[in-house]
Parts: structure tokens; sequence; C-alpha cells
């Protein structure tokens, strides 16, 4: 135990102050900062985007569509020249020409855009709705504005989430926790695999194992790992509640979700706190101490990438397929990926986050989870024992696994 | 007391010792010879418990070694390493306390081991900055840093100027002077003549020869008998011990070789009374000399 704390000391300070996780916490905090912000700075950008349009035809046709599209658009000019023209359009910085015309009760409405994607006619067809059931059935258009301004309540049953803005925003915050959890796990992984190859490579290793017993070494330096990854995620989480409390969306003056505001509506609970970190901590120990294993059997630092490549993909497919089951947490695939090691943690704090998951789902996702760290932590120490004293060609992908099942 | 009984360790197919039996008692000096690859790195590697021996058994003290005699073993491998970007103390205070020194001992003798070696000037600076003598008296301490019972050195005299081999060589009379067992391998004969009481010599992964530096010459079959002036007369006598044969000629003086049980003696006062003689030397084989016939190869 003695020699698990010494080496667990010396690699905790040592690696906390190396360049590399400096480096990766500081990225990491200026990329939550933009996360969070990235939302408002968008809006702003769309709102002073906002494309300008000139409207022509008969007056009554343009002022009725001036007032329906002032929300989406500025209109810079009515007119009753119908034909179009760049020159009228450039002297206006306009983006487009909206011809309106009626035939036969009809509303006829002919765009001349200067960009056409620019124009997008789901919204246009939205905004002047109103105009084409007035032209259609001459009703008046107070009446229609209100018989389109009908209620509509959306209500939660047998969801966590009692509306529809709570759910968004615990959709937002799940989704940026998973890629944070990535982001640590990841960048922990790589920085372990570095620590051990570095030791390998520096021919420091044999000292090392002559002193202390390799799985003592191996242990100290995965806690070591572990806690510099929680110091990591603490950091980052307290920069994204610092940065997004007391602001909101709907506002525009501030970011997309409002953590600390998430907190005390409920929508995060200490539950789904206590699984994200019981899950943090697995997918982290589960990879770490794998890529640790791994990092042992290299030669040369140059290694590594080759090594590290096959490692990575279960990973990076662990984030697309837990983004995706945000959306669809109770489908055949994201329920089977809950019982993937390293997938798991990934796809099961997803799942949880914005569903009802069953207990048993999740007491069995942690004990396959619990038995497959097991595993690796075995098959790591055997590949590390073997790997520190093993110079010379790199390892096969056969001599690994020969050393693993020998 | 160390015990290694014919230990085998086997990689693959590739039997890289096939029998080696040593004994070094405490605070004795035992040094292991052998050509690249003969299997000295294992043999240590085998005491130390890095690797555990395919077949017989190292006993340290009458008991099998395990975590508690690493404890009380130091290890200075061949191929030596060092955290670079660790300062000097920060990197022996380590390794202290991965021997299992604890405060608030453990600063003390840290400090201590600092000044012996001479890197005072150093301790505050980056392993990697040092130059290599440095660097390699950093990793001694190290190694040393606990004062084992038993000390392995592989070629540790390697790339050190002759003033750090020096300082090296005086840490290790220390040592063994407070009652370290040392077990060193080297290329360098002249310093494990110097150093070393007993000596195994390892060829193809087996015992050659094993035993103290006069058991070893009292077994060598031949002397080599320097005698000068180089004259024709003082030539004919030596030609003329049973056995004999000319060995050379060189600054004046003629050699012969003949054999171990020749009565020297009495061929100096055969020569003495031909000629006068200026000098007579009945000359025991150097180390490198048994090494190199226990390895296979003329002298």
């Amino acid at each position: 135990m003695n020699d698990i704390v010494t080496v667990f000391s010396a690699e905790f300070a040592r690696r906390i102050r190396s360049g590399p996780f400096l480096i990766g916490l500081i990225i990491g905090i200026v990329g939550l900062m933009i996360m969070t912000r990235l939302p408002m700075w968008l809006e702003n950008l769309t709102q002073n985007q906002t494309h300008r349009i000139i409207l022509a035809g008969e007056p009554a046709l343009t002022a009725r569509a001036a007032t329906l599209l002032k929300n989406d658009y500025i209109v810079t000019a009515q007119t009753t020249h119908v034909r179009p023209e760049v020159k009228r359009l450039e002297a206006s910085k306009a983006a487009a020409q909206i011809v309106f015309s009626r035939a036969s009760g009809v509303l006829h409405v002919t765009v001349y855009a200067r960009d056409p994607a620019e124009i997008s006619q789901d919204r246009l067809r939205r905004d002047l709705m109103p105009m084409s059931i007035a032209e259609l059935t001459g009703l008046p258009g107070a009446r229609i504005d209100g018989a389109l301004a009908f209620p509509l309540q959306v209500n939660a049953i047998g969801s966590k989430f009692a509306s529809e803005d709570a759910a968004t925003q615990a959709h937002t915050l799940v989704f940026t926790l998973i890629f944070v959890l990535y982001l640590v796990v990841l960048i922990n992984s790589q920085l372990i695999m570095s620590s051990v190859a570095e030791e390998k490579t520096s021919r420091i290793a044999e000292l090392l194992v002559a002193t202390v017993d390799p799985v003592a070494l191996l242990a100290g330096k995965i806690l070591a790992s572990t806690a510099l990854a929680i110091v990591q995620l603490v950091v980052w989480i307290a920069v994204g509640v610092l940065f997004t409390s007391g602001h909101t969306n709907s506002a525009g003056a501030g970011s997309a979700i409002d953590v600390g505001a998430l907190f005390t509506s409920n929508v995060v609970t200490p539950e789904t706190v206590l699984i994200f970190f019981g899950l943090f901590l697995i997918a982290l120990l589960q990879l770490s101490t794998m890529f640790a294993g791994v990092a042992s059997m290299i030669n040369r630092t140059e290694d590594l990438g080759s090594l590290s490549g096959p490692l990575v993909i279960p990973v990076v497919f662990a984030l697309f397929a837990a983004m995706a089951a945000i959306d669809v947490p109770d489908a055949a695939w994201a329920v089977v990926c809950s019982f993937i090691p390293i997938v798991s943690p990934f796809v099961l704090f997803a799942r949880i986050s914005v569903s009802n998951v069953p207990g048993w789902e999740i007491a069995l996702a942690f004990l396959v989870n619990l038995l497959a760290l097991a595993a690796i932590a075995y098959g790591s120490a055997k590949l590390y024992r073997v790997g520190m004293l093993l110079y010379g060609r790199a390892p096969t992908p056969m001599q690994i696994w020969r050393t693993l099942t020998t | 007391m160390l015990e290694v009984d014919h230990v085998r360790k086997e990689f693959g197919s590739v039997r890289a010792v096939r029998d080696v039996s040593l004994s070094v008692a405490q605070g004795t000096t035992f040094g292991i010879l052998g050509p690249n690859g003969a299997g000295k790195t294992t043999t240590m590697r085998m005491i130390l418990g890095i690797l555990t021996p395919d077949g017989g058994s190292v006993r340290w003290n009458g008991g099998s070694v395990g975590r508690d005699s690493r404890r009380v073993f130091g290890y200075l491998p061949e191929e030596r390493g060092i955290y670079g970007k660790m300062k000097v103390r920060e990197q022996i205070t380590y390794f202290a306390r991965l021997h299992g020194l604890r405060s608030p001992g453990v600063e003390p003798r840290v400090a201590r081991w600092i000044d012996r070696l001479g890197l005072g000037d150093v301790a505050g600076r980056p392993c990697s900055e040092l130059s290599k003598g440095n660097q390699q008296k950093v990793q001694v301490a190290c190694a040393a840093v606990h004062e084992p019972q038993l000390l392995v050195l592989d070629e540790p005299f390697s790339g050190l100027d002759p003033v750090n081999a020096d300082v090296l060589l005086s840490l290790l009379n220390e040592l063994k002077a407070q009652g370290t067992a040392l077990i060193l391998s080297s290329h360098q004969m002249w310093q494990l003549e110097e150093l070393c009481t007993s000596f195994s010599i390892i060829s193809g992964g087996e015992n050659r020869i094993n035993g103290t530096l006069a058991e070893l010459r009292a077994r060598w079959p031949t002397r080599v008998v320097r005698v000068a002036p180089a004259s024709p007369g003082l030539a004919e006598i030596l030609a003329r011990v049973d056995g004999a044969s000319a060995a050379g000629e060189a600054n004046g003086a003629i050699d012969y070789s003949m054999p171990a049980s020749t009565d020297f003696a009495a061929l100096l006062r055969r020569l003495v009374a031909h000629a006068q003689v200026t000098r007579f030397e009945a000359m025991e084989p150097s180390l490198n000399e048994l090494y190199l016939h226990a390895v296979g190869v003329q002298a």
C-alpha cells in the first residue's frame, strides 16, 4: 500500500505541473467558455444577419406581408414595380425581392434572390400562411390570426421532465457532459499512456520494477491519473457553472443552459450527479488501465499512435452512440450498448439523464462494467509486468494476445 | 547471504540462462563476467526478483526473494534511465521512498547522498540539464540511497570518466566496508580485479568458473616467467624447463610460458648461477586472461 501511495504522490505531483496537463486544462476551460457562450453569440450573429428584403406588388398585399414578415426579415422597401432589378437590390442592400400577386383567389408569391439558399421557403410559407388563408377564404386577417393562435399546451406524462423547456435544457446539459466525459477520459488515457511509454523508453522502467512491484507501480499511476482527471473535471464543471449561472437563452443574454438553475429546479438531481461520477470513474479506470497496459509494450514513443489508434475507436463509437441515445434512450440498440464495457458508461449516462431507466438495468450495467474493469486490470497488469522489460521490436497484436493468454 | 542455486530461464525458444549458481556473503564483492548475451543481466534480474527462474532457486538469508527482500536490495541496471524533468533531489527522494524510507529520516539521508556524490551544486536542477557523469551519479544514488544489504550493479563504470569512475569506486568500497554485499558485472577487468573478492565467469548461460581470484589463479595451468636481460644464455636455460615455450620478447626481457608447478626458486637460482639477472618475475594470470580462457578465446 505504501508503494502505491508513494507512486501516486510522485506521479500526481509530477503530472499536475506538466505542460500537457496544464495545456489540456486550459484548452478545456476555453472550450467550455466558448461552448456555453456559443449559442448566445450565434443568436446575436443570426440577428445581425437578418436578411433585408424588398416587397413588390399591390400596396394592400405588400403592406399585409410587411406586417407578417417583420419578425424574420427587414423590409427595406415596398414598391409596385414588380419587375426585379439587381441594381435595386444592391441599392437597398437587400437579399431578395418578393413579388406578391393574386389570381383566382389564390395568393402567388415569387422570390428573386441574389442567393436562393438564403431565403427559407418554409419560413416564408409559415409567415405568409394567414395571408394565403385570407385570400382563399375572404376572412378578415384578425380572425385568421385569432384562429391560428389556438391554445396549445404540452403536458409531460411518464416523462422525467415537467416541461419541454426543462427537457431541452437537460438534453443540452447531458450532451455537454458526455462531451466533457469523452474529453477527460481520452486526454487522461493518452497522458497515462505517454507516462508509461516515457518510463519505458527512458529505460527507467527496469530500475522501477526492481524497486517496487509492477502491479503497485501500475496501480499508483492509474490512481494518480484518476485523481488528475477528477481535478480536471471539477475545474471544468466549476467553470461551466460559473459561466452559465444567472443567464438564460430566452433573454438572449446568456448561454443555452443555466446550469445553476438546472440544479435548483430539479432537472439535475443528486442521483444523476452520483451516477455521472460513478460512470465517469468506471470509464476512466477502464480506459486508463487499458492504455497503460498497452503502452508498456512499446519501445519507441513513435509507436504510441499506432497502438492507441485501435483503442480510441470504441471511445469514439461510445461518444456518438451516447449522443444518439439522448434522443432515443429506450431504443433496443441503446439498451444493448448500456451493457457493453467502455461504451456503456457513456450510453447509460445519456439514457439515465433523459429517461427513466429501470433500476435492474442500471445495477446490471454497473456489475458488467465492474467485472470488465477487473478483467482489464488483470490483463493490463500481466502486459505491464512483461512489457516493462521487453525491448526490441514493437510487439505484434498476436504477441500482445499471447502475453494476455499465457 | 545470497545463494543462487542452478537457476534457469528461457524466453520462448531462447535459453537465456541454462545453469548458473553462485553465492555472495555479506560485505563481499562478487564479480560476474561474461561476453555479451552470456546471461549476466538475466541472472541479475532473477536475483532481484524481477524475473522468476524457470528452474533452480534464489535465496536471501535462507528465504526466497520477495517483496521484503526487495527493500534491502539495490539495483543499477545497465540500461540506465532517469526522469529528465524531475529535479535531482526530488528524484533521489522518490526512489528513497520507493525503497521504504519515510520522513523524517529520508530528507537527511538524501542530503547526505547528494553531498557524498558531489551533487550539491545541481541538486535543484532538472536531471536532463546534468552532464552524463552527474546523471550517472544520480542513478547510483537512486539505487543505493537506502543503503541496501545487497547492491547489484550492471556495468556501473560504463560511460564514466576516470574521475567519476574513481568516485564510484570509493563509494562502492565504502558500502562494502559498511557490510553491503555487492554484485558487479563489468567489462572493465582492472576495476573488477580491484573491487571483487570472488568471481563467476558465465558463458552460454552457464558458469564456466567460480571462485576467488586466488582460487581461479591456482587452477590456471601455466605461468609466464619474464627474465631480463634477454640474453641467449638465459633463454636457453628457460627453454630447457619441462613444458616451457617462448612467449615473446619485449623491452629487453624475454617471456616464457611454463607449467604452474615449476619450481621457480630453483629456476631463479639456475639463471643467477649462469649470468647476471636484472629481472625475474613469475607472472600470475590476469583476470582478463582467466576470462578469455574461460570463455574460450585464446589469450
